[in-house]
């Protein structure tokens, strides 16, 4: 009898004490919605991989908690009156390794990236950043052409082709951040960022435990960081989380400090007492939108050349019920080519997409506008019933699933004679069939790289994004290449008014049709504050951050 | 005997050699890009097949891949985790499969053959009918099902076990996972020995050893388990590999760095990754052409007739 007692106190100490899940002061536990792909700047290409980058690694600038740039390792800036020539002046800051972060190290990574890069490169030439002479150099050009130089170690010169006025913005991007040359040069080929060991860091963080594919990511701060002042966290425990409904339970367990849940969850946890406190719901800044093939060959999409029949879809969705019947966390039905609450007008601080009634006339559920706009297409087409197909990948994510079912069923509803098939397929089919112009529909979403309504509009110009909606229009593209490198570059208002231009020739058209704005649900520990979240360069910055 | 196993070796060697090609085909016929082509151009795609040496005949191709694989490498990924080499990433991942793998056979090999042999000893009984609802719910309940229902009782309202899978604190962590994977070895295991066992327990040399005195631990070591064993070795052996080779769901919910979870990163990422698919098609294939290999020489030792057999006819 008396083993027996000693044994259940045994029991009882152990469940009492070898309990896993306490949070620890100091350390934040954070989920990853998804694997790092690389922390190399020229290989990365997801959110995830951008945000423990940037954990690790400071640009010339970073975000503020409100989105807005602020210097970082450049302390200073100049730029010329024509807006062309940007001199950064930059603070002592050192590598992790005991090195100066140099001038060097930055043109070493810009024309590495344009010379490495293949789906970030576009970033450095003429649609996004027109650094000068990046479009040669991406095409094979002498990387020493490209139009960045170090005149000494604290002075970084970039000359770009035309203004941009978002440049200080785009510096926040984890494309252009520095990469220390001697240290790269001293690796195996291919291995940079592949463990904590082969990276280098000069940020707030610096990684203690990481292999590609790792479900679980240690950082911890980082002594030499220039601002480890400001820094109170010691360390962050990533920790990768496939599921939501695992996510949920892993924050109710104190598994978690930082959740991302799904609508369904969403739902319940709003009426959670408790629970409700600790939400927080954040515009992402990412699009979703109905994309169609309007390639006139195509056997299948041969109707969707039709500006009636696009236009009847489009309005025959209604995008309320599918914010708020199917995908549930908050985000936003969209009328606009460019998401809600994005691109604040540097001079009047209003979000591009504030007025989301001025295409009302051809975006928008209207029953019977969309049935005048199908008979039209009907008679145009010589045909009164139509086949489409519907793809999506089916990997996405429950709420994808949601959205191409409730587009059916509402599309069909309001067109007799349409019929849509859905085609689930995996991620890399899907991408293959809509690069390759080998697909009808396809719901597809888009997430700005910088806080400018042009990293939505390049994607619709003809040489545009590798989404191939096969459109074309000269006047659309006119106008975008003059706002980036033509005479509207320098003129802020003017520019930004033309872009309303473009939005409407591209809405008219209904060469898209815009769903929703993304948002994404969190849950946040109490002991933790100080977490910003931002809707470019990276979504959540972690360096100002407490846990009590 | 040697003769025998090397004729075994040249066989596995030539199976492995069909299925390397095999599989080889059949990924580059597969829908989906080898590398994630978002946002890059047609010029930029053409680039990168040449890269890769896609461009290429097929043939040539896999004339290039073998010399690799003879010189021990299974190359770059072409997608996933941004053409990095693979068998670092290849290893660790195994590592860990193989260490829960190991863990969840061991603990299903030992429970398992205890509750096939208590059953059979008390065949008929209520002992005998309890085991047989354990192991037939273990057959029909799928192991990431178990694993919730660990995970809810044991992380969530009793917080024991920690949530997630812990490299840094392997054995606390891995007691969960491997627990869940052994439910399938046990029922396997333990249907397979009671009925062995119940069978051999009625056979005419039992009962002659029976008749002859011996009784108990001896006889059940000697004559019975050692005969009712073969068939279980049999079931026991494309388990281990099952398990080694990791567990998709299991890893995924866990968070477990394993090969099941490299596998499904590999095929559903945004590009299929045909060097990480070969890699990991071949290394399973490997594995378990290796354990028949072990299992038909462990048949030697554990029952000399075949042996005896296998010699002569070699």
């Amino acid at each position: 009898m008396k083993k027996f007692l000693t044994l259940i106190l045994m029991v009882a100490m152990l469940l009492t004490t070898a309990c896993g899940n306490e949070s620890e002061k100091g350390t934040l536990r954070a989920m990853l919605g998804s694997n790092v792909v690389s922390l190399d700047t020229a290989k990365a290409t997801d959110n995830v991989s951008f945000e423990v980058i940037s954990d690790c690694m400071d640009g010339l600038f970073q975000l503020d908690e409100n989105g807005k740039p602020i210097p970082a390792i450049a302390e200073s800036y100049d730029v010329s009156a024509d807006g062309k020539t940007y001199t950064f002046h930059l603070r002592d800051a050192k590598w992790s390794n005991g090195d100066d972060v140099t001038a060097d190290d930055f043109v070493f990574a810009w024309r590495r990236h344009c010379q490495e890069s293949d789906k970030y490169s576009y970033i450095m030439g003429d649609t996004v950043a027109c650094i000068k002479n990046a479009d040669a150099v991406i095409k094979g050009a002498d990387p020493k052409t490209l139009g960045v130089s170090a005149p000494n170690p604290k002075t970084l010169v970039v000359e770009l082709n035309a203004p941009v006025p978002f440049f200080p913005s785009l510096m926040c991007f984890a494309t252009f951040y520095p990469i220390n040359e001697k240290f790269y040069s001293g690796l195996e080929k291919g291995t940079y960022g592949t463990t904590p060991e082969t990276f280098l860091y000069n940020g707030a963080f610096m990684i203690t435990s990481y292999l590609p594919g790792a479900a679980n990511i240690q950082l911890a701060k980082n002594p030499s960081y220039w601002d480890a002042a400001n820094v109170t966290l010691e360390k962050i425990n990533y920790q990768v989380v496939s599921s939501s409904d695992n996510a949920l339970t892993a924050f109710k367990n104190n598994s978690l400090d930082i959740v991302q849940i799904a609508g369904n969850q969403f739902v319940h946890v709003k009426d959670d007492p408790e629970l409700s406190k600790n939400l927080k719901v954040v515009d992402t800044g990412a699009l979703s939108y109905l994309t169609f093939n309007q390639d006139p060959k195509n056997h299948h999409a041969g109707a969707l050349s039709n500006v009636n029949m696009r236009l009847a879809i489009s309005n025959s969705i209604d995008r309320e019920s599918l914010v708020n019947n199917y995908i549930m966390d908050g985000s936003k039905a969209t009328y606009t080519a460019i998401p809600i609450n994005f691109a604040p007008n540097a001079e009047t601080g209003k979000f591009f997409a504030e007025d989301q009634k001025q295409f009302a006339d051809y975006v928008g559920l209207n029953p019977d506008r969309a049935k005048e706009f199908f008979n039209r297409a009907k008679t145009e087409l010589g045909k009164d019933n139509f086949d489409l197909t519907l793809i999506y990948a089916n990997d996405a994510g429950d709420t994808t699933v949601k959205i191409v079912q409730a587009i059916k069923s509402q599309v069909e509803s309001n067109l007799d004679g349409v019929k849509i098939n859905l085609q689930p397929m995996t991620k890399a089919e899907y991408l293959d069939k809509v690069t390759t112009n080998n697909y009808d529909m396809a719901v597809t979403s888009w997430v700005p790289d910088y806080d400018d309504p042009m990293t939505f509009f390049t994607l619709w110009t003809t040489s545009g994004s590798e989404i191939s909606e096969h459109w074309s229009n000269a006047d659309y593209d006119k106008i975008i290449e003059n706002c980036i490198t033509g005479n509207l570059a320098a003129n802020y208002p003017a520019r930004w008014s033309a872009m309303y231009d473009a939005e409407k020739i591209l809405l008219e058209n209904a060469v898209i049709a815009p769903l929703y704005t993304r948002a994404e649900v969190n849950l946040i520990s109490p002991n933790v504050s100080g977490i910003e979240f931002h809707s470019v360069a990276v979504d959540r910055v972690f360096k100002h951050a407490v846990v009590k | 005997m040697a003769k025998y196993i090397a004729k075994r070796i040249l066989l596995a060697l030539a199976t492995l050699f069909v299925i390397v090609f095999v599989l080889f085909v059949l990924i580059r016929i597969m829908p989906g890009n080898p590398f994630n082509v978002e946002r890059m151009t047609a010029e930029m795609i053409a680039l990168k097949r040449a890269e890769l040496g896609l461009d290429k005949p097929i043939l040539e191709q896999f004339v290039n891949y073998l010399s690799m694989l003879m010189q021990g490498s299974f190359g770059n990924g072409t997608s996933l985790y941004n053409g990095a080499p693979i068998k670092p990433i290849l290893f660790s991942c195994m590592e860990n499969s193989f260490k829960i793998g190991g863990l969840s056979i061991l603990i299903g090999t030992v429970v398992g053959l205890l509750i096939g042999i208590t059953a059979a000893l008390h065949r008929g009984k209520f002992l005998d009918g309890f085991c047989t609802v354990t192991s037939i719910l273990g057959v029909c309940v799928p192991s990431y099902v178990f694993m919730i229902f660990l995970q809810y009782f044991f992380s969530y309202k009793i917080p024991f076990f920690p949530y997630f899978f812990d490299s840094s604190n392997f054995v606390f962590s891995s007691i969960m996972p491997a627990l869940s994977l052994s439910l399938f070895t046990i029922a396997t295991v333990s249907r397979f020995t009671r009925n062995e066992m119940v069978e051999v327990m009625n056979s005419d040399y039992v009962k002659l050893a029976e008749s002859k005195g011996l009784y108990g631990f001896e006889l059940l070591r000697k004559h019975v388990l050692r005969n009712a064993l073969i068939p279980v070795v049999t079931v026991i052996a494309p388990l281990v590999v099952d398990l080694m080779t990791g567990a998709m769901v299991i890893e995924k919910i866990y968070g477990i760095n394993g090969m099941g979870k490299l596998m499904v990163d590999a095929i559903a990422g945004d590009g299929v990754d045909y060097n990480y698919v070969l890699a990991l098609g071949i290394l399973f294939s490997a594995m378990y052409i290796f354990v028949m290999l072990v299992l038909d020489i462990l048949y030697g030792i554990l029952d000399p007739r075949i042996r005896i057999d296998k010699n002569s006819g070699a």
